[in-house]
């Protein structure tokens, strides 16, 4: 399998006072695959996240991203190269209709510059288009997102993330609060973002998922990484092992 | 392949409709009650009185809209709609030349620092906006009080009165004034990306800001939006007395939330419209005119307004509790 490395992470450390949260972290992610992020709470998943998009700034260590250095200091400037997250509250506005929040902060506009009056009609048009592009059953455009399920939020929130030429979409915990047949409907989502192309990083507490969907995974203990399997080669208890310790205790090398 | 999200949808549409009209129907039955039981409510003269009497309320109640769709309110509009009178009325006495247009426009830049004031504490320093509003509500009113002494002060040329008690074929001019506002806002707020923001910050303050929304400047512009429709408000205030009132707009903040909750505004933001407001204020408006006509003693005005606040509250917790 050739790859290509979308982003990689380069011996990065993060401290929040004194706890260091991520310690001389370097990992990668390969365009076009589902990459699975795994390790127990506290193991600096999430801050990892949130240092690729821009949301956190690392205290050392480098971040390149399409081959390009990437300093970013807001999401917006990630979202902008390209990166997207999906967060677990999925940052939607439950009082606003489904195109409302697929376009939240990006709406068309329409008539002269200055008024910046909504292109209401172009934008529903458009988010039917799109949602149509990942799902079977779309959502109605002008609900609410509070009239939806869980798994049909999930949806606007990962459909609007792969919305804006975006290359690389980040996760976390996407099927945490959904039933089984709502984690089925997300997951056929995921792999289609990765047939359209997309690359996807994705945290999960769900290994059984983990290993549904993801192309490589890589795990992480304390703030450090433990190393990196290609699914198809490794097993459930490898990686568990390797989140636990259990690997390192019998290997000899404790961090 | 979507009939039932389109079956879904237009459901939920129509309960929105009925849930939108339902408050309009509650006015058309207040109107059709009043033409029945008093000869005197359908007269020219009594609809437009109830017109001119709404109408500087509801210039408020337009800005306070905003405020409220934001997830806060303003407790100082009274307060600065007197201020606008105040400082409008004594310019317009004391300067010599060009004084109403001086007068108009030392009224809004005051007000409007007032506002600018709200929202830098609200929207940049972050404090409650009950709080804030009662301080800056207390303080210009106190100010007012020791710049007037409390006393009214007359004097302004007739000429402007035509503002507060002209009629344009037979329309008050404040109201002409308030459905220009009415629309102008309604326009902002339904259509525009700005008024958009507003629902958006008001329903989730911290999706809005993730998503690259300045929450900060819509925050700040709506706290000063709210102030310049308390100010057009005082400017009125002056057409309609020729003098300075520093009792002036005593209550309106709490008129002005009544009539946007009974629009079907939600205190918790991001609800609201501005058709809801208007019908809002004109049931407030026509049962105060109701109780006056039944010669219903005017201290019980406050009463009426207070139990209609509550059962409009109350009714929409329990639409809301079905879901």
């Amino acid at each position: 399998m050739t790859s290509q490395t979308i982003l990689s992470v380069d011996s990065i450390t993060k401290r929040f006072g004194a706890v260091v949260a991520l310690r001389d972290i370097s990992m990668t992610i390969e365009a076009g695959e589902i990459t699975g992020l795994v390790g127990d709470n506290g193991a600096g998943k999430s801050t990892l996240v949130k240092l690729i998009s821009g949301v956190l700034r690392q205290d050392g260590g480098t971040l390149a991203y399409d081959g390009q250095p990437a300093t970013f200091t807001t999401p917006a400037q990630a979202r902008a190269s390209g990166i997207e997250t999906v967060y677990q509250d999925l940052s939607l506005t439950g009082n606003m209709t489904v195109w409302a929040n697929v376009y939240l902060g990006r709406e068309l506009i329409k008539g002269p510059r200055f008024l910046n009056i909504l292109d209401k009609a172009a934008m529903i048009a458009q988010t039917r288009q799109m949602l149509g592009r990942f799902a079977m059953n779309v959502p109605p455009i002008e609900a609410p997102v509070d009239a939806l399920s869980g798994g049909q939020r999930q949806l606007i929130a990962i459909a609007r993330a792969a919305a804006w030429g975006s290359k690389l979409i980040l996760m976390d915990e996407p099927t945490a609060a959904l039933g089984v047949a709502e984690t089925q409907a997300v997951e056929e989502v995921i792999r289609g973002l990765r047939e359209s192309g997309f690359s996807v990083l994705v945290i999960s507490h769900n290994l059984e998922q983990v290993f549904r969907i993801t192309d490589r995974i890589w795990v992480l203990r304390r703030g450090q990484v433990i190393g990196q399997r290609v699914t198809k080669d490794t097993h459930p208890d490898e990686i568990v092992a390797m989140i636990t310790g259990a690997a390192a205790a019998m290997s000899g090398n404790l961090p | 392949m979507t009939t039932a999200a389109d079956q879904q949808s237009r459901s939920s549409l129509l309960a929105e409709l009925v849930r939108r009209l339902g408050i309009s129907l509650v006015l058309l039955a207040l109107v059709v009650f009043m033409l029945a039981t008093k000869d005197q409510f359908g007269t020219y003269a009594n609809i437009a009185n109830v017109l001119q009497q709404n109408a500087i309320i509801g210039i408020v109640a337009c800005g306070m809209t905003f405020a409220i769709i934001l997830g806060g309110f303003d407790l100082s509009v009274g307060a600065v709609a007197a201020l606008a009178s105040v400082v409008g009325a004594n310019i317009m006495i004391d300067a010599a030349a060009f004084n109403f247009t001086l007068g108009i426009a030392g009224a809004l830049l005051a007000c409007l620092s007032i506002g600018a004031f709200n929202g830098f504490l609200i929207a940049y320093v972050r404090v409650n906006p009950f709080v804030a509003t009662l301080g800056t509500m207390t303080v210009v009113r106190g100010l007012i009080f020791v710049y007037t002494n409390a006393t009214p002060r007359f004097g302004v040329d007739y000429s402007f009165t035509t503002i507060g008690l002209g009629k344009i074929l037979g329309v008050p001019i404040p109201t002409i004034i308030f459905v220009g506002i009415a629309l102008l806002l309604g326009f902002v707020l339904h259509r525009t990306r700005f008024g958009h923001y507003v629902f958006a910050v008001g329903g989730n303050a911290k999706t809005a800001s993730e998503m690259g929304i300045d929450v900060r400047r819509i925050r700040f512009s709506v706290y000063v939006l709210a102030a310049f429709c308390a100010a057009c408000a005082g400017i009125i205030l002056i057409g309609q007395t020729a003098s300075a009132q520093p009792q002036a707009g005593l209550g309106y903040e709490l008129t002005a939330i009544a009539a946007v909750i009974v629009g079907g505004a939600s205190l918790g933001g991001g609800r609201g419209s501005m058709g809801g407001t208007i019908v809002g204020i004109f049931i407030l408006g026509v049962v105060s005119n109701g109780l006056n006509l039944f010669g219903v003693s005017a201290f019980w005005q406050p009463v009426a307004t207070g139990f209609i606040l509550i059962a409009a509250v109350g009714l929409d917790r329990g639409s809301h509790n079905k879901g």
